[in-house]
């Protein structure tokens, strides 16, 4: 099944979305547009307000304020049934009642289309989940991952202008969890379908998602390609989320603006060059940021002197952790088969990381 | 203190041993026995076997046209009150199952009273409402809406309402639990899927909730098959259910076997129609409603 053209249709955008229950704004102030045949992840912690952002988009909440806009249409009062959109949820939710083929034949039924037609169409959809030969079968006959491709296929069936998934692989054990992320970005390119994905797990965002918007708190961090996210954090939220990251207090010694290289005076001391990501007064507060692959590590050579504590050996990298005196530890990440040097507890060692790898932010900044 | 393996009897966790069940089973099962089994099987061994082996007492419930009326009229009321339970219930439940708090609290608490007030009570409260100077008939001769108080006592039309008021509880309690089982993902999906809210009820809510709608009937009309104190009090002579002829037939005829074969032949019906519904019931979930 084949088909759609990316066109405008299939367009989703929230313009300062605001939900509030009771005094706590789940939501606050979130804007985000989707183009057409995007997959977009909205990622964050739970509470952070992104279920909320997709029930508003599907039509199960009504935001406090704000537009919700599904190709150029406003529909943020529209109710859910009328919005033409597919939706796989986090539970399995296959009628147990229905057989295989009923369900994914369900939304044709709702939207009047004739017995064979039906028929036709969610055999299609069948095949085009790898479950040809599954119709007769009852849901409680499936497996977790079965259950969800079926849920998939009743989804996509009535060919929705967007599809929406709310964390549909959390309940699948970790193998066909990755595999099923595969198969739901290769649908999705073949499809051309606009998909928006809420999910907590930050590599299953990046693995499948064109862009993904990092919520904390019911506000928008930071909305990206995967590469971004991880290599230009906009906040120290994203930085920490987002991979790991070893934050270190300090103080900038000269002023800086957005992008520039300053020398930071650490907190405990030591100075060390970075790049401000936020503009940063003489003598400001920062936060330093820098990721345990990017940290160089040399014997004792008068820079950044501290002890390694403890050499973790996991196989695929060998994770160090130095003290640097003053309660500040290091982490660094040292890849197998880069033909560095083994350390061992209590060796002494130099810490330092190229400037542009170190990223300062302003102290006061959210996260 | 020596340290000793616990005993067999009581093990820990969610399992019994075998003779732990057993031991809290004899209770019930004396009971069952003595109070139930025993006066049943004497009952029936008068219909059947004495003095000598005979179907003479079921030849003549089936013979007799006035036994016959009071068969067809007892199923024919079992029936009207099952109806009227679950015209009356199912909404109930639905709202019960989509309320919380205090709203639900007063809700469950307007069903559950009934059942911890006498029957017997509530039959005479119905009595007064429904007599020639009741205050039902009043408020129809004050409102102008007829002429002279009306006969509502005595007529088959009390008994129903009479039995299905004390009944309801028995059609709310499993559709309400029913219907409170059926996680809320179902109807989102059905909505999403582009189901008006109608459609969402008749294609999704009312299936899943068949099995309760199912076991509430079953049980309302079995309770009403044999119901004894509303329809001997409300429905009078002209009314009598089977129940009131069996009483009538041990208290007044003393013909003990003919009332053995009349608890027979009901006995009978109702174990017929268990088996039939719980059938339907695995076929449901095996099968499906088919669209």
């Amino acid at each position: 099944m084949a088909r759609n053209a990316v066109n405008s249709e299939g367009r989703v955008a929230v313009h300062d979305l605001v939900k509030r229950f009771g005094s706590v704004a789940a939501v606050d102030g979130v804007s985000l547009d989707v183009a057409a045949g995007e997959f977009v992840a909205l990622l964050g912690p739970s509470g952070s307000g992104k279920t909320t952002i997709l029930m508003a988009i599907a039509g199960f909440e009504y935001p406090t304020s704000g537009r919700v806009e599904i190709g150029g249409e406003d529909v943020t009062w529209a109710p859910a049934n009328k919005r033409n959109l597919g939706m796989v949820f986090q539970r399995y939710t296959l009628f147990p009642h229905m057989s295989v083929a009923e369900n994914i034949a369900f939304p044709l039924k709702m939207r009047g289309i004739g017995r064979v037609e039906r028929e036709r169409r969610a055999l299609a959809a069948l095949e085009t989940v790898r479950l040809a030969g599954y119709g007769e079968r009852r849901t409680n006959q499936l497996s977790g991952g079965q259950q969800q491709r079926i849920a998939l296929a009743r989804a996509i069936v009535y060919q929705p202008r967007v599809l929406l998934m709310d964390e549909p692989l959390s309940a699948l054990d970790k193998n066909l969890r990755e595999e099923m992320q595969l198969e739901i970005k290769h649908l999705q390119q073949q499809l051309g379908i606009t998909v928006v994905f809420v999910t907590h797990d930050q590599t299953e965002a990046m693995t499948m998602a064109d862009r993904v918007a990092v919520l904390d708190l019911g506000r928008l961090q930071q909305v990206g390609a995967p590469r971004d996210l991880y290599e230009a954090p906009a906040t120290p939220f994203v930085a920490g989320f987002i991979g790991e990251t070893n934050f270190l207090p300090g103080r900038a010694v000269a002023a800086a603006a957005a992008g520039e290289t300053l020398a930071v005076d650490l907190d405990g001391g030591g100075r060390v060059a970075a790049v401000a990501v936020d503009r940063l007064a003489a003598g400001a507060a920062l936060r330093l940021a820098v990721r345990p692959e990017r940290v160089r590590l040399a014997p004792s050579a008068g820079g950044l002197g501290g002890t390694v504590v403890e050499a973790i050996y996991a196989g695929v990298a060998t994770t160090l952790i130095a003290e640097l005196g003053g309660e500040r530890r290091v982490r660094a990440r040292i890849a197998a088969g880069t033909g560095e040097r083994n350390w061992s507890d209590g060796e002494a060692v130099d810490v330092s990381w190229r400037p542009e790898d170190a990223r300062a932010f302003a102290a006061g900044a959210a996260g | 203190m020596s340290a000793r393996r616990p005993s067999a009897f009581f093990l820990g966790g969610r399992h019994l041993s075998e003779a732990a069940s057993l031991a809290l089973l004899v209770p019930f099962a004396l009971l069952l026995v003595v109070v139930f089994l025993l006066p049943l099987g004497t009952l029936l061994h008068e219909s059947l076997l004495v003095p000598a082996p005979t179907l003479e007492h079921y030849e003549r419930v089936f013979a007799q046209p006035v036994y016959l009326r009071v068969m067809w009229r007892t199923l024919r009321i079992a029936f009207y009150v099952t109806l009227v339970a679950l015209l009356l219930g199912y909404p109930l439940a639905y709202v019960m199952s989509r309320s919380g708090g205090l709203k639900l609290g007063l809700m469950a608490a307007a069903v559950l009273l009934p059942l911890w007030t006498s029957v017997l009570v509530r039959t005479y409260a119905w009595m007064v409402l429904l007599q020639r100077n009741g205050l039902v008939n009043e408020g129809l001769t004050g409102l102008g809406f007829v002429d002279a108080p009306i006969r509502l006592l005595y007529t088959e039309g009390a008994v129903v309402l009479a039995m299905s008021h004390v009944l309801l509880p028995f059609m709310v309690l499993p559709v309400f639990s029913a219907l409170k089982g059926i996680p809320d993902d179902y109807p989102r999906a059905a909505q999403m899927l582009g189901a008006s809210g109608w459609s969402t009820f008749r294609e999704v809510i009312w299936p899943l909730s068949l099995p309760g709608v199912v076991s509430g009937c079953l049980m309302v009309f079995l309770l009403a098959l044999g119901f004894f104190i509303t329809p001997a009090l409300i429905g009078g002579p002209q009314q009598m259910m089977i129940a009131t002829l069996v009483s009538q037939q041990v208290r007044e005829m003393l013909n003990w076997p003919f009332a053995g074969a009349l608890v027979g032949v009901l006995l009978a019906f109702v174990l017929a129609l268990t088996i039939a519904f719980n059938r339907f019931i695995r076929l449901e979930r095996f099968v499906g409603t088919r669209s």
